[in-house]
């Protein structure tokens, strides 16, 4: 790997990072749906996937979800599985919907968004042993779009950015 | 955004609406009751017909304190990190649960009519 790809890439971690931290510190959803989110940090995850590739957005946010557990929430707790779990069903979703070249990084990005509630609906349903929440799904996904074609919308216009400095 | 992402939304949308919608018109009305889950088991079947009251669950990291009467249910105490349960205040209706994670307890309202219990 050349020295300027793995500094891009430690700088996209290092933003993720960040991100997390600051969505942590934005109290607008709490309390209305439980586990609703912005993902704020996937727009570090959109960018290396749009730039690199799925290797490069994969060490990115595995990478974060690591970190951040060691940082903040602890590491192979709840919080760090259903992470985990949202992150593989994003990635793995966006990959395949990238490569099929149906939609563009903003239909991407919303198909990651709702694969990442997937994900965790079924690591919840698996924790607590219970499939009544799946009553959740519906909503979840319904907000999973707008908080999706946000983070696609900022996610495109920073990957010009990113790709003229590259 | 090109036609497919604008299509994807247009489809997505009132799907999940109509979804919502249906949860919302097959709610139960009346003779509400809450079951409360640890895991899979209901550990407590509470009448919701009654006055407002206290009720203690055990859950996976300790006491559940429930609020529970007057066709509505919260949770009022527990413990965990975040406290999504006890923040997401009452629930009134058969399609809205609340999901205690840390302490495994789920908690759903159905009917106490059998029929309508396993629709």
């Amino acid at each position: 790997m050349e020295i300027k790809k793995i500094t891009r890439l430690s700088i996209l971690l290092s933003l993720s990072i960040v991100l997390s931290i600051v969505e942590s510190l934005i109290p607008i959803f709490n309390g209305i749906i439980p586990g609703l989110k912005i993902g704020l940090a996937n727009i570090a995850i959109m960018i290396a996937l749009y730039a690199y590739g799925i290797k490069e957005a994969v060490f990115v946010s595995i990478a974060r979800i690591f970190i951040v557990g060691i940082l903040r929430t602890g590491l192979f707790n709840i919080t760090f599985f259903f992470s985990i779990s949202g992150a593989i069903f994003s990635l793995i979703a966006m990959f395949i919907f990238k490569k099929i070249k149906i939609f563009s990084i903003i239909g991407v990005s919303i198909i990651g968004s709702i694969f990442h509630t997937i994900g965790q609906i079924l690591i919840a349903i698996l924790f607590v042993k219970n499939a009544n929440i799946l009553y959740y799904l519906p909503v979840l996904i319904l907000f999973a779009v707008p908080t999706g074609l946000l983070i696609g919308y900022i996610s495109k216009k920073s990957l010009t950015n990113f790709l003229e400095k590259k | 955004m090109n036609k497919n992402d604008k299509l994807l939304i247009v489809f997505l949308v009132p799907i999940l609406l109509i979804i919502l919608l249906l949860f919302k018109l097959t709610s139960v009305k009346s003779n509400k009751v809450a079951n409360v889950y640890y895991e899979n088991q209901v550990i407590l079947t509470i009448d919701l017909s009654g006055e407002e009251q206290d009720y203690n669950v055990k859950g996976y990291n300790g006491n559940v304190k429930i609020k529970a009467g007057n066709g509505k249910i919260k949770v009022v105490e527990e413990t965990s990190e975040k406290h999504l349960c006890s923040k997401q205040g009452y629930i009134k209706e058969s399609y809205e649960t609340i999901v205690c994670l840390p302490n495994k307890i789920v908690i759903k309202i159905t009917s106490n009519n059998d029929l309508d219990a396993t629709l």
